[in-house]
């Protein structure tokens, strides 16, 4: 179940409620095509997760979803025991077990006859999948979003690499378990800092910046289909200027759209300084950023061709 | 199309690009999938299989250019059958003409249209700069030295060429010459701007970070180069507080994390003492990772206030850190870890400085540091360092070396840059920290207590 084309990608994904330009949708058709995992990497908020969500609508399989973090390990990413249930099958051991040996005419014999009992404790009976496991075992294709991996320890990546290269894993006391359909992977990668050649080898990289003007206006008119043409051009500069000066923070895409939000509620119709600086915390989200903005509003304006009130 | 992709592949080895077989592989399966002759699409499934982070990209985009729109030799001269054996004369006439050299071969290659030789050679010019200079003398133009050479030996090939031209006026036609003469032309300027202009990173994963919580009122705010010696004594004994109270937020997430989930079997082995019941239940937990620490400290006059208050919070945590290494320098490198280990923080802030075998007179000189570091302390970077460079970026005008700073990076797990410098001086005068912050991972601006606090918080919690 994959993309036919790149053109085919392009148009679920937007079904999906995801524009997306042609790059994205290449490397989105090849890594589904030759069934690669994908590293996204980019600034905050340009749709790194969306896109995997949006690939995981239009190709209709489920999402599973892992979010990294520093001291994450294989038991809360791969698997764990159900502890309680284990504890409880030894107290039932415990009374059965005079059943079993009864009758045995030695203490070889008694042996063998605990042998023979099915090893249930460290069995399929008692384990729990984490995100990893489920997405390998899973009968259906599903999309296994492996967010913000640069937040793991260096030590979750290189346990990574055999999910990544052979789509296995290995539990030791069940030995290895192959994927039954293989999963498409998204890992998502703010630059936190850098990933291992190793891994970088056995994934395609996608570099996703922030959207050109048209490819954002499309956006906001996807996303938001009641605002008038004449503020979305307005807003798009505004936004695009304004990701010209040196912040701290540039406003993203996803801000992009709860200004344009916001706007809207405000029942606003034409874009001036004065309602930017109004309502400039939805896009800056720090103090320096907002004094900077407010500072270079007069050029801002001028370039992004906002009404003077003056 | 196989060929194509190889010989770029060995060229953007060359240049320095690390590029595996299984990832060749890869791209060459992807390419059947596609339309290659859709460029746009082509370059998208080059960059995604060749160069995997940001700053690999520009890298590439730079070797693409150069490779598919540069150096294309068969579109720049219409018709290149016939010209083909009359350039293989010009040059082999030129290379007999003079004397042989191997950067001199590498730019006749490079006329020739392939650029590997020369794309190794402007490798060599940016990461092996080390003593080899012409004159003896250590210094840090020999690079310049070196591209000005290769700029000569380019203008003599230049040269050779319009002479052979001249001389060959009669068997050559007319059309014929003006099209190799602006064939020639377009490479050889080619070659002077990958001279001239080294490709840099796009920075836009860098993390820079300017403003600051306000800690502290008054001291706080005030620049280190304006305290007194009286507010120093204060800053001291504020800073001990703060030190305190840190140690004191550290200690009591470690212990919340010490409950970790139960660990199943030793409970089951010690329950056998107890016929099988649980009585004694044993919880797994696993100490929270500490990091390693380089710092590399700047002891010219401007920067060393910054630097020794922030030497003394380091210190003052150590138990948070695996380790604690430190460096000063000046135009050379010294380690320091020592005598910060030894002595008490503000004897070891003296100490280093009085009998650190490091000529305090010199010109700060940070290319010839990171080479130093290079040398002998390269192996004591791993993925859990976090390399601390303390300093204005200020080379006095000599070779940066922000190619070694580049291999620091991939070594380490980050690199954050800390300038004490105001925000308006940085990329004034000789300050190269545009150069310098495209290879970090975060650069802050460190002028006083509240800004200097605020980067130790983020770096212990």
């Amino acid at each position: 179940m994959t993309h036919n084309s790149i053109a085919d990608v392009q148009q679920s994904l937007e079904k999906a409620g995801y524009i997306c330009s042609r790059n994205v949708a290449t490397v989105v058709f090849l890594a589904g095509t030759t069934q690669k995992p994908i590293l996204v990497e980019g600034p905050a908020g340009v749709g790194k997760t969306e896109l995997a969500k949006a690939v995981a609508q239009s190709l209709d399989s489920r999402l599973i979803r892992l979010q990294c973090y520093e001291g994450l390990d294989e038991a809360k990413a791969l698997y764990e025991w159900e502890y309680a249930k284990q504890l409880l099958y030894t107290q039932m051991m415990k009374d059965r077990i005079d059943e079993v040996i009864s009758g045995s005419q030695n203490l070889t014999e008694a042996v063998d006859r605990i042998a023979n009992q099915e090893d249930a404790f460290f069995s399929e009976r008692f384990i729990q999948p984490r995100p990893l496991l489920q997405a390998i075992s899973s009968d259906e294709p599903v999309v296994l979003l492996i967010d913000e991996v640069d937040k793991s320890d260096p030590e979750f990546e290189a346990f990574l690499l055999e999910i990544l290269s052979d789509f296995q894993v290995t539990i030791p006391e069940l030995g290895t378990r192959k994927a039954k359909k293989i999963p498409f992977v998204f890992l998502t990668s703010n630059n936190y800092r850098d990933m291992s050649d190793a891994l970088k080898r056995r994934c395609i990289h996608l570099y996703i910046d922030y959207p050109d003007m048209d490819l954002e206006r499309q956006i906001v008119q996807l996303k938001i289909p009641g605002i008038k043409p004449r503020l979305a051009e307005q807003l798009i500069s505004t936004i695009h200027e304004i990701r010209t000066l040196d912040l701290k923070k540039k406003p993203c895409t996803s801000e992009t759209l709860d200004w344009a939000r916001s706007l809207i509620a405000l029942q606003v119709s034409e874009l001036t300084p004065e309602i930017v600086t109004d309502t400039l915390n939805m896009i800056c989200k720090y103090r320096s950023d907002t004094d900077l903005v407010k500072d270079k509003m007069e050029i801002i304006s001028k370039n992004a061709g906002l009404a003077c009130s003056i | 199309m196989l060929d194509l992709i190889l010989r770029f592949v060995s060229c953007s080895r060359a240049s320095g690009l690390r590029i595996s077989s299984s990832e060749v592989l890869d791209c060459v399966n992807q390419l059947e999938l596609i339309d290659v002759l859709e460029e746009p699409l082509f370059k998208t499934v080059l960059r995604a299989n060749f160069a995997k982070s940001r700053r690999e990209q520009a890298h590439f985009d730079h070797l693409y250019r150069l490779f598919f729109h540069d150096m294309r030799s068969d579109l720049s001269i219409p018709h290149s059958q016939s010209l083909e054996a009359l350039m293989d004369k010009t040059l082999e006439s030129i290379s007999e003409e003079i004397n042989q050299d191997a950067s001199f071969q590498a730019i006749l290659d490079f006329l020739r249209g392939d650029p590997l030789a020369y794309l190794e050679e402007m490798r060599r010019l940016q990461s092996d700069t080390d003593g080899d200079s012409p004159f003896g003398v250590v210094n840090t133009f020999g690079p310049l030295v070196r591209r000005l050479q290769i700029m000569s030996q380019i203008n003599s090939i230049g040269n050779a060429i319009a002479r052979f031209m001249a001389a060959s006026r009669q068997s050559i036609g007319w059309e014929d010459r003006k099209a190799m003469t602006i064939h020639y032309d377009e490479r050889l300027e080619n070659a002077r701007r990958m001279l001239r202009e080294d490709p840099e990173p796009y920075d836009a994963d860098l993390n820079r970070v300017t403003s600051y919580e306000k800690h502290l009122d008054q001291l706080g705010d005030k620049s280190f180069f304006s305290l007194t010696r009286k507010e120093m004594e204060e800053m001291r004994d504020i800073v001990e507080q703060l030190v305190r109270k840190l140690k004191d937020t550290v200690q009591r997430r470690y212990s919340k994390h010490r409950r970790g989930v139960l660990d199943i079997k030793k409970t089951l082995r010690l329950s056998a003492k107890y016929q099988g019941v649980p009585i004694e239940v044993v919880y797994r937990h696993k100490p929270r990772r500490k990091g390693k620490i380089v710092t590399l400290c700047d002891v010219s006059g401007s920067v060393w206030t910054a630097a020794k208050f922030m030497l003394n919070m380091l210190y003052s945590l150590q138990d948070c850190f695996l380790q604690v290494r430190s460096f000063i320098f000046v135009d050379e490198l010294e380690e320091v870890t020592k005598t910060f280990e030894n002595h008490e923080i503000n004897v070891a802030v003296d100490k280093s400085l009085k009998e650190a075998d490091i000529n305090y007179q010199a010109a700060t000189n940070y290319g010839s540091t990171f080479r130093q570091f290079k040398r002998e302390y390269m192996d004591i970077l791993n993925k859990k360092t976090t390399l601390i460079i303390i300093g204005d970026g200020r080379t006095n005008y000599a070779n940066p070396e922000e190619k070694i700073l580049d291999e620091m990076r991939e070594k380490c797990r980050r690199i954050i840059w800390l300038n004490p410098e105001s925000l308006i001086f940085w990329n004034t005068g000789d300050s190269r920290m545009r150069t310098y912050q495209r290879y970090c991972t975060q650069v802050r601006h460190c002028q006083n207590l509240n800004q200097l606090l605020d980067f130790i918080k983020t770096l212990v919690l």
